[in-house]
């Protein structure tokens, strides 16, 4: 399989976030509150584009490293009083943690198992967590780390920043063509020497701590952690809305997931919230069944110069 | 004496429980053991039952029995619907589902969900409401049994054990548990796999509403547009505790739940005992893939 260069694509969303980085000065400031929803939705459609996306295993259940990012956050600023750029660093890291662990479990299920093992985690892990007098139990924990947006700004845009050049690291390596064979057959790829359960934890991983990282900005932007808020299976469908929409596995498809699903709902959000819901679901078993490459998919099948555009 | 009085209840609660998850998630079960789908949605499908009986309670006067019979009805039209909008296409012409399908049907089924539960917010509103129907309770020794609780757990015994005997002993049945088996053996003795995969489906739906109107009777105040979120969970626990497939699995790991639900709650505050019982699944699927009982 031939691997083409860097793309226009590549340098395309590099220019996007160089954009993007000097917006705060350009624009006025609600503009930027705008592109830190955004921003936030987009790191968590790539991170569980790592895993959905990259090896098919679809984590209904990711929004438990949503949840332990943000809690992490919440704890070390509230009981230590924790600088929340560490707080974010530590959200990462136990999302890390926590997602190796996870993972080292529930890899092991294929398919439909995989799937539902992740969801009952999930719930799992709300149902502990308010029991938890330490983590304030039902009640959850409210920061008081008032308004700082240039800091969330340039937080979440780093991480969105890395989580797209380790896209392209994975996609364009080795370990690329070892996970795209993971996705179309696993005995198979296991059976010519590719080491299936590393890899496949590698990139549990990796989603694990980009939502761990995304969980803990979410705490700070929102100055607080509520168990059924942070928990709320809502998230982890949004996340995998944002990455069938745009398209699994794609370096494009996640950011342009997340800005066909966030920036409708921006604007529907004075009308009905209920309503974008609605509208997502239907999109989405429109998509998985009539074209489920997503758009980014479904261009680059359609098209060959498309395609090497759309690396 | 009195520990011994508290946990017998808790054991015969708790046997009634199970008895109302296994009914609940006894659809799930016939779907995922012949077509060798889940479906996602399966929660959902549990709230529209719920709401159907709460309808024809506020309607009609109906009590939740009668209502099951309703739901089971209107059940067997959207299990058709469901087949040949979400599944026929992935299952049309095919030996046995790919992975690719399992894919596709596990996402579009989500995306179902979501869409059904928000559309439920806007239909009904998000409030909490109930049936109010109880018919007294009968006295068991030192045991007070709530009547209501004691005939769900009768009629969800008898759907299970019907579904038994209907797969084991009819022709049309037995062709189900052939397409379950090989589907290509069995279009070679000429059943046709459309008809007999969307029948089953059919009667999954129809057992899936059935069991959300009688899942009314314990929850009196808790028919919400999200209730699909708990049971959901709770249903795929309980297959994969029975083994997919497995008819009278449904029973088991719905008792297993229930029993191990209320007897942790003894103990723990209930939202742990959930936690439990939900992370039985994990160390199942470890050693005991094919259920806890071969």
């Amino acid at each position: 399989m031939r691997i083409a260069g860097l793309g226009v694509t590549f340098f395309g969303l590099l220019a996007l976030m160089l954009l993007l980085l000097i917006l705060p000065f350009a624009f006025p400031f609600s503009t930027s509150v705008i592109v830190i929803n955004l921003l936030f939705y987009t790191a968590l459609a790539y991170s569980i584009n790592f895993i959905t996306g990259m090896t098919g295993y679809v984590s209904f259940g990711h929004v438990v490293f949503l949840g332990i990012g943000a809690y992490a956050l919440g704890a070390s600023a509230d009981v230590y009083g924790l600088d929340p750029v560490l707080g974010v660093l530590l959200g990462a890291a136990l999302g890390l943690v926590f997602a190796l662990m996870i993972g080292l479990v529930t890899l092991r299920f294929r398919g439909v198992y995989f799937a539902i093992s992740t969801v009952v985690i999930a719930l799992a892990a709300l149902n502990i967590v308010l029991e938890l007098p330490q983590l304030g139990g039902s009640q959850g924990i409210i920061l008081n780390l008032g308004f700082q947006p240039y800091s969330w700004y340039y937080t979440i845009w780093g991480i969105v920043l890395f989580e797209m050049l380790i896209t392209y690291y994975i996609n364009r390596g080795k370990l690329g063509l070892g996970i795209r064979a993971i996705k179309s057959d696993e005995d198979a790829a296991r059976s010519v020497g590719v080491n299936v359960s590393a890899l496949k934890l590698y990139l549990f991983g990796l989603s694990g701590l980009f939502a761990g990282a995304g969980g803990a900005v979410f705490a700070w932007t929102t100055s607080g952690v509520f168990p059924y808020e942070t928990f709320s299976l809502n998230f982890s469908l949004q996340m995998l809305a944002m990455i069938i929409i745009g398209g699994v596995g794609t370096a494009l498809g996640p950011i342009l997931g997340a800005v066909v699903v966030y920036l409708p709902s921006y604007y529907f959000l004075t009308v009905a919230i209920g309503t974008q819901l609605i509208i997502i679901g239907f999109a989405v078993v429109v998509i998985a069944l009539f074209i489920p490459e997503g758009i980014v998919g479904t261009l680059k099948r359609r098209s060959a110069s498309l395609r090497e555009l759309l690396e | 004496m009195v520990a011994l009085a508290v946990i017998l209840s808790d054991l015969l609660f708790g046997i009634m429980l199970g008895c109302v998850f296994a009914v609940v998630a006894h659809g799930l079960n016939l779907i995922w053991g012949v077509v060798k789908v889940v479906n996602i949605a399966h929660g959902e499908f549990i709230m529209l039952g719920a709401y159907g009986a709460y309808f024809l309670n506020v309607f009609g006067g109906f009590n939740p029995l009668l209502s099951a019979v309703v739901d089971g009805a209107l059940g067997i039209f959207v299990g058709y619907a469901f087949y040949f909008s979400f599944l026929h296409r992935e299952l049309r012409g095919k030996e046995r589902i790919t992975l690719r399908s399992e894919m596709v049907t596990l996402v579009s089924t989500f995306g179902l969900s979501l869409f059904m539960s928000n559309l439920a917010v806007v239909a009904f509103t998000g409030d909490f409401v109930g049936i109010n129907w109880s018919p007294g309770t009968v006295a068991l020794g030192f045991l007070e049994l709530p009547l209501g609780a004691l005939y769900v757990t009768i009629l969800a015994v008898l759907i299970i054990s019907t579904s038994v005997v209907f797969l084991d002993r009819t022709y049309i049945g037995n062709a189900i548990k052939a397409y379950s088996q090989d589907i290509t053996a069995t279009q070679l003795v000429g059943a046709n796999p459309t008809k007999v995969a969307s029948l089953a489906t059919a009667l999954g739906f129809s057992i899936t509403m059935a069991g959300g109107a009688l899942l009314t009777v314990w929850i009196p105040t808790g028919i919400n547009p999200y209730m699909g979120a708990l049971y959901a969970p709770i249903s795929f626990v309980i297959v994969v505790l029975g083994g997919p497939g497995k008819m009278l699995g449904s029973l088991l790991g719905g008792l297993t739940l229930g029993v191990v639900i209320d007897v942790l709650q003894a103990f723990v505050p209930v939202s742990l005992a959930y936690a439990v019982a939900f992370l039985l699944l994990i160390p199942v699927l470890l050693f005991r893939p094919e259920g806890i009982v071969k």
